[in-house]
């Protein structure tokens, strides 16, 4: 070729080139916009569901069964976006379209969007009414709910509860679209607490049947978002009596869910809800849980992971892609009941926490991988990571130290031959109750060995499913290591009011485990042995209480100028970590998610710190 | 012609002694090389079952509970395998494995053969007295040791568990606690009906044998009867039972601590062993070998000191 024509050839080859790839990435950059509508989404569940109330919105409280109905089943007043991070914690409209504050925080007056329906048998329009419905049945003790205790601050709300009242007076209904909240005092966080499940709009002609019947309706349902339980069209409501569960969820096994013909997406810009079909299928085991996932039988999971699958995905680098990490906003902790010697004892509650060797703890869940060793009481996340340098009991290695342990046991009055070491006789063979999950058996060990080293040594029981019992404040166990707690909503107060409110202890569901606040009265009437009387801080025997300190950031809020309330609660931790030490918190866990190769769209749900399980996409 | 009458010590003269029955077990029990060698491993494993434990805790220097987190398992939590110092590796939880499977013996035998004793022995009682003296006796027992078999044994561990688990007294005021008297206690109570099935149908047979018929001619009496004619001829198939049922009891016990009913966690027994060996079977090989070594010797070894003891002490066998 000459060169004019080598040159032409040249630039025009260029140009083609260009041009082939300005195509491909417009055409990969379309892909990656348009994501897959259709498919089913099938999900593993570990063992069993493990609801705390079948699944009835009114008295749920199980973090994961939140991430199902915030996503897929009920709508709210207000609600989120249903991202990650912070985006994820903030509040947006729902069924609410806006609302006002006024009345110097004491009345919230919420108009709600038109074109809400409720999913079949019922099959028309939500109005205000229904919503009052679902706070009546909040109220009611006998209908089973779990977190009445953040409506108490409605007026009439705990008259209506215990049947003084025909209604509840501080809501208001002035019209089908329109529904005004009194309250006795400023809360807040009081929108928080109206994007809870229980809050969602419940149609009385099907509740109606269930009253008085706690934990019953979860298996008819009635959807408001964009799935419903497969079957509920063929749920005969003409009477109570004819009213039968739907097919699509068994109870035990199976939750099948499919799509809601009476949503309308155009009243709901959060909700994308890709799958045709999202199934949830109980498997005994998490290996086989994770071996069909790595088929494509299964799509994901809620579920622990065996440290040799974490392993596998967390190094190889083939693997990333279906391997997603995000903050969970969740504290695992060994509990310490403050009624039962020899944690009674304020000295020996400080020397636990000195004691425990937290990174071997951590390591028995997966090490490093799964999450962060604990500091305090609250995850860092939702204190904006102000508390990030506040760790009270910190060693070397986070292995926990001897010497600061016994230290801190002197002056104990179990310390009988002064030498920091729990010597009373009360030490010997305290009842431990464990739970058999994996991480149990890996945990046990440690805890043993690393108690002994004061002094103290545990008669361990294990029970599959311990969290009922620890619920039961007559059951007195003295130490756990079961729990954990994760936010209910991004404010801090979640993470303060059902833990170490002591007028809230209930009989059973109870989540104040250490009984924080508790009066020799409530303990007679609880059933709880052991001293219940209040803190003396000579000897740092007996029960602190925070109720005051609750009330008084609970009343707080955040304004432009200042974090008043955070940082309010920032000081309870610090007391509560120091002073009441009612836990050894060891573990703020990621939320760690495996997916199989079915899945084009992987989105995490920071409110219930679950999937977003209508923002996942399948092939 | 007259009889010469043998002396005393013409009498002694030819190579002719009378042996005891014992005499004659032991002479046909020490031909037996597989029997042999199989009592002398469970002679062993018995003195390993006494001292093995406290033995291999002091020669490796490592505790029988402490987890060894830091140079045992990697960064994930996963067991490290055999080394210098840890000739077994590491268990689920970072804790020595030679050492544990050292105190899993004790844990393993005695809970087989107590609990499989207490089993056959009422077995052994009420299928002589059903199978012997028949009638509304027969009817009784053997009814109620066909409702045990259909008990699902494994629901009521799990009920003994959340009824008598949560507490440190256990239930009937501390009569049924977690630990190992109730794994020995439900075992065996699950196990005894078998036993009884399999007594009543020898019993039956052999009552009806001529040399039983004699005795009861010359008018033995029933107590005479059962432990002179019938209790000799039950002692194989006991045997044999009672070695089959050894190692089964080794894994019942290994089910119920699954279930949280058995020995404390911190208690190391071949059956959890094994259980930890199921989480990791596909990244530590160790788990799964040494312990089911351990276990499949004793089972071998029990088997054939029971075919050996049963081959040695039947009677009616012309070996």
């Amino acid at each position: 070729m000459n060169r004019p024509l080598r040159r032409l050839a040249l630039a025009g080859a260029v140009v083609l080139i260009g041009a082939a790839i300005l195509v491909a990435a417009g055409s990969a950059g379309q892909a990656k916009n348009q994501i897959a509508r259709g498919g089913t989404l099938n999900v593993g569940w570990e063992q069993s569901f493990g609801f705390t109330d079948n699944f009835d919105p009114t008295g749920e409280y199980l973090g994961d069964a939140f991430g199902i109905m915030d996503n897929l089943l009920v709508r709210t007043l207000v609600g989120y976006n249903h991202t990650p991070g912070a985006d994820g914690n903030k509040i947006v409209p729902d069924i609410a379209s806006s609302w006002k504050i006024s009345n110097g925080g004491k009345t919230y007056t919420f108009h709600l969007k038109s074109g809400i329906k409720f999913g079949p048998p019922v099959n028309r329009a939500v109005t205000s009414k229904d919503f009052v419905t679902a706070f009546e049945r909040l109220a009611k003790p006998a209908d089973g709910a779990e977190y009445a205790f953040y409506y108490s601050v409605i007026k009439g709300f705990d008259e209506y509860g215990k049947g003084k009242a025909k209604t509840i007076a501080g809501i208001s209904t002035p019209n089908d679209s329109t529904i005004v909240f009194n309250l006795k005092a400023p809360a807040g966080d009081f929108l928080y607490r109206v994007s809870m499940p229980a809050t969602g709009p419940q149609p009385a002609e099907v509740t109606k049947c269930f009253e008085g019947k706690a934990g019953q309706y979860g298996r008819d349902l009635v959807s408001t978002a964009g799935y419903m339980i497969a079957g509920m069209d063929k749920v005969d409501i003409s009477s109570c009596s004819a009213l039968k569960p739907a097919s699509g969820f068994d109870g035990q096994t199976v939750m099948d869910l499919v799509r809601n013909p009476n949503y309308d997406q155009s009243t709901d810009p959060t909700r994308k809800n890709y799958p045709d079909e999202v199934k949830f299928t109980v498997d005994a085991s998490a290996d086989d849980i994770y071996n069909k996932i790595e088929a494509g039988q299964l799509d994901l999971a809620t579920s622990s992971i065996p440290p040799q699958v974490l392993r596998k995905y967390a190094t190889n680098s083939s693997l990333k892609s279906h391997f997603f990490q995000n903050s969970g906003d969740r504290t695992w902790y060994i509990t310490m009941n403050l009624t039962q010697p020899p944690f009674d004892d304020v000295h020996v509650r400080r020397a636990m926490n000195w004691i425990m060797d937290k990174a071997a703890l951590v390591q028995g869940w997966g090490g490093p991988t799964i999450g962060a060793v604990a500091n305090h009481i609250v995850p860092d996340t939702l204190f904006n990571f102000k508390l990030q340098g506040f760790k009270p009991y910190k060693t070397p290695g986070d292995h926990g130290s001897v010497a600061k342990a016994k230290a801190a046991m002197k002056g104990s009055k179990y310390d009988t031959a002064n030498n920091g070491m729990c010597s009373d006789p009360k030490c010997h063979g305290v009842l431990l109750l464990a739970d058999t999950r994996a991480v149990d058996t890996k945990m046990l060990p440690v805890i043993e060995a690393d108690a002994k080293k004061i002094g103290i040594t545990f008669t361990v029981r294990t029970i599959n499913g311990a969290y009922p019992t620890i619920q039961t404040p007559s059951k007195n166990i003295p130490i756990a290591e079961r729990p954990g707690w994760g936010k209910d909503f991004a404010d801090p107060v979640t993470f303060f009011s059902p833990l170490f409110d002591g007028r809230t202890i209930i009989p059973k569901g109870n989540t104040n485990y250490s009984l924080v606040g508790i009066t020799p009265a409530q303990c007679k009437k609880l059933g709880v042995t052991g001293d219940c009387s209040p803190y003396d801080a000579k000897t740092g025997l007996g029960v602190p209480s925070v109720d005051a300190q609750l009330d008084k950031c609970e009343a707080l809020v955040n304004t432009e100028a200042s974090d008043a309330r955070t940082v309010c609660y920032e000081g309870l931790d610090r007391y509560l970590s120091t002073q009441v030490v009612p836990w050894v918190p060891y573990l703020w866990s990621y939320v760690t998610r495996i997916t199989s190769n079915n899945v084009t769209h992987y989105q995490f749900d920071q409110f219930s710190t679950t999937p977003a399980y209508s923002q996942i996409a399948v092939k | 012609m007259t009889a010469i009458p043998l002396t005393p010590s013409e009498a002694a003269e030819p190579a002719f002694t009378g042996r005891s029955a014992w005499r004659l077990f032991w002479e046909r029990f020490k031909e037996d090389r597989a029997a042999l060698f199989a009592a002398a491993i469970i002679a062993l494993l018995v003195f390993i079952a006494i001292a093995g434990g406290p033995i291999a805790q002091r020669v490796t220097g490592h505790s029988n509970t402490t987890a060894y987190t830091q140079t045992m398992e990697d960064a994930f939590g996963i067991p490290k395998g055999p080394n210098s110092q840890f000739w077994f590796g590491a268990d689920g939880a970072g804790r020595d494995l030679f050492v544990r499977t050292m105190y899993g013996a004790r844990t393993s035998l005695e809970v087989g053969v107590v609990a499989s004793g207490i089993a056959v022995l009422i077995g052994l009682v009420v299928g002589l007295v059903a199978g012997y003296f028949r009638g509304w006796a027969d009817t009784v027992l053997s009814r109620f040791a066909d409702v045990m078999l259909a008990i699902p044994q494994l629901l009521i561990a799990i009920g003994i568990v959340a009824a008598c688990s949560t507490t440190k007294t256990g239930c009937l005021h501390g009569l049924i606690q977690p630990g190992l008297g109730i794994v020995i206690g439900v075992i065996a109570f699950f196990s005894w009906s078998i036993i009884a099935r399999i007594v009543r149908g020898f019993t039956l047979s052999i009552r009806e044998r001529d040399f039983v018929e004699a005795a009861r001619s010359l008018g033995a009496s029933n107590t005479r009867i059962i432990f002179r004619e019938i209790l000799p001829n039950l002692i194989g198939p006991i045997i044999v039972y009672t070695t089959l049922l050894i190692p089964q009891s080794i894994l019942f016990e290994a089910a119920l601590s699954y279930l949280g009913l058995g020995v404390p966690p911190d208690t190391a027994s071949w059956g959890g062993l094994l259980n930890q060996a199921a989480q990791y079977y596909d990244v530590a090989w160790w788990l799964m070998l040494f312990p089911g070594l351990f276990l499949v010797i004793t089972v071998l070894a029990f088997n054939l000191l029971g075919d050996g003891l049963r081959d040695a002490l039947d009677v009616r066998a012309d070996r």
